[in-house]
């Protein structure tokens, strides 16, 4: 691994992409009948599926239901299949329980949580094929099924990952750059406002770099967003084109 | 009203003095922005400002809140307080179903303490409520206390669908055999007109 280049002298990465080019992205919405609202997403070699139900009843009672708000409920898993060596557990582990706290705090901040009080939402997301940026596939795909349920949210939330390799900042990167150890940035934002509704890094990067980095994450999910942009616009003209004929 | 362009959640649809927010929009710093997939509709009505909506016609995703008329079924009843889920909000229909408890002092305006809860509701019943209440965590609250609200729909012993022929009978029209219920008055819109009049 160690003799790996991650970048070429002339710029290029691995998988022959310049360091701000995002993998290829191709999405679907309204892939289920029976969810309210569902997106499969793949970024590259990363595919991942969205299923939202609700809002409905919270269920547990007294202790989930909130009186002033939705809860919302979030649960990641990764199929067994997912990755090179099969999965012993698809979900329930550290890693899993981890990301499944990061997509719900991620949509509480972009879900307009105060019109749906006592009501709960759920959010269920699977990994079908991991290549590095699983978190950033499964928020892209999350807010196209919730999108596609008709849940009324402030923006869009769009997550792309960056890393950092010899002074060069590098936009969503993929399963080899990340195992490599370097630093590892996943943004979530919200593209209008420019809110920052996720910020998280893995291993350490100099306060210097810090900012080049993050501007490099910050323009790979305006990028992200135009593409769901024109996915989600394609969907809505998709509906009401079947609406009309039938 | 008229339909226009496609909008897109976060998308900016105009300044708070030119419109005001409707269904599917939000206002943030003086502007008004979509928050739904759909297409743009202006209503304006009378002298106030036009009204921003984004609206997708298969999309309608309600909650019961205080205040609006829904649609119950009723799943146990006991001399205190019946149970019942909710099933449609103001004539949206819900994917799931809410739990909602229409208690005995709610179930007729007059005379609250002569109410007795079996010979106004009973299983199967679906009803017309109006929400008082969140409740506790677990139940919506729902009353009944108004001439409109009340049975809608009831099935007799033998399984027909009663007819109703006063404020708190229904007769089944196979057996001619009486029950009681707290009957909702239908309301002239909910009439179905015959054929060609």
């Amino acid at each position: 691994m160690a003799g790996i280049e991650l970048l070429s002298d002339q710029g290029f990465r691995v998988d022959g992409r310049r360091p701000h080019e995002l993998r290829k992205i191709q999405c679907r919405m309204g892939v289920f009948r029976q969810a309210d609202g569902s997106a499969y997403i793949e970024q590259g070699n990363t595919r991942a599926l969205a299923t939202v139900y609700g809002p409905h009843e919270a269920s547990g009672g007294r202790v989930r239901a909130q009186h002033d708000r939705v809860t919302i409920n979030c649960q990641y898993s990764m199929a067994t299949f997912s990755t090179g060596e099969r999965k012993k557990r698809p979900m329930g582990d550290r890693k899993s329980q981890e990301m499944s706290q990061n997509l719900q705090r991620t949509f509480e901040a972009a879900i307009m949580t105060q019109l749906y009080p006592r009501s709960q939402i759920d959010i269920y997301v699977q990994v079908l094929q991991a290549d590095g940026g699983n978190y950033c596939a499964c928020v892209n795909a999350a807010t196209l099924a919730i999108i596609d349920a008709g849940i009324p949210m402030r923006d869009y939330v769009c997550a792309c990952s960056a890393g950092f390799v010899s002074d060069t900042p590098l936009v969503d990167i993929s399963y080899l750059e990340e195992s490599l150890g370097g630093p590892d940035m996943i943004v979530a934002l919200l593209p209008k406002s420019e809110q920052i509704a996720l910020f998280q890094l893995n291993s350490r990067l100099h306060a210097d770099h810090l900012s080049k980095v993050l501007d490099m994450a910050t323009k790979g999910c305006k990028d992200i967003h135009t593409v769901l942009d024109g996915a989600v616009r394609d969907h809505v003209s998709e509906v009401t084109d079947s609406m009309a004929r039938s | 009203m008229a339909a226009s362009t496609i909008c897109i959640p976060g998308q900016r649809l105009g300044s708070t003095e030119e419109f005001q927010a409707g269904k599917g929009t939000y206002t943030r710093q003086g502007y008004v922005y979509s928050s739904l997939a759909g297409f743009r509709h202006e209503s304006k009505q009378g002298e106030d400002l036009p009204e921003l909506q984004v609206l997708l016609e298969d999309q309608q995703t309600v909650v019961p809140e205080v205040g609006s008329v829904v649609t119950v079924k009723m799943t146990s009843v006991n001399p205190r307080f019946c149970r019942c889920a909710i099933l449609s909000v103001e004539g949206t229909p819900l994917t799931q179903s809410f739990r909602g408890m229409i208690r005995r002092e709610d179930i007729r305006a007059t005379e609250k303490d002569k109410v007795e809860v079996y010979k106004s509701y009973r299983p199967g019943d679906v009803v017309l409520a109006r929400i008082l209440s969140l409740g506790d965590a677990q139940w919506y609250l729902l009353s009944t206390a108004e001439n409109e609200l009340g049975v809608v729909l009831a099935q007799s012993e033998a399984g027909v669908n009663m007819v109703p022929i006063s404020w708190c009978e229904m007769v089944c029209p196979k057996t001619h055999s009486k029950e009681f219920r707290k009957v909702a008055r239908v309301q002239p819109q909910y009439l179905i007109q015959p054929a060609g009049t």
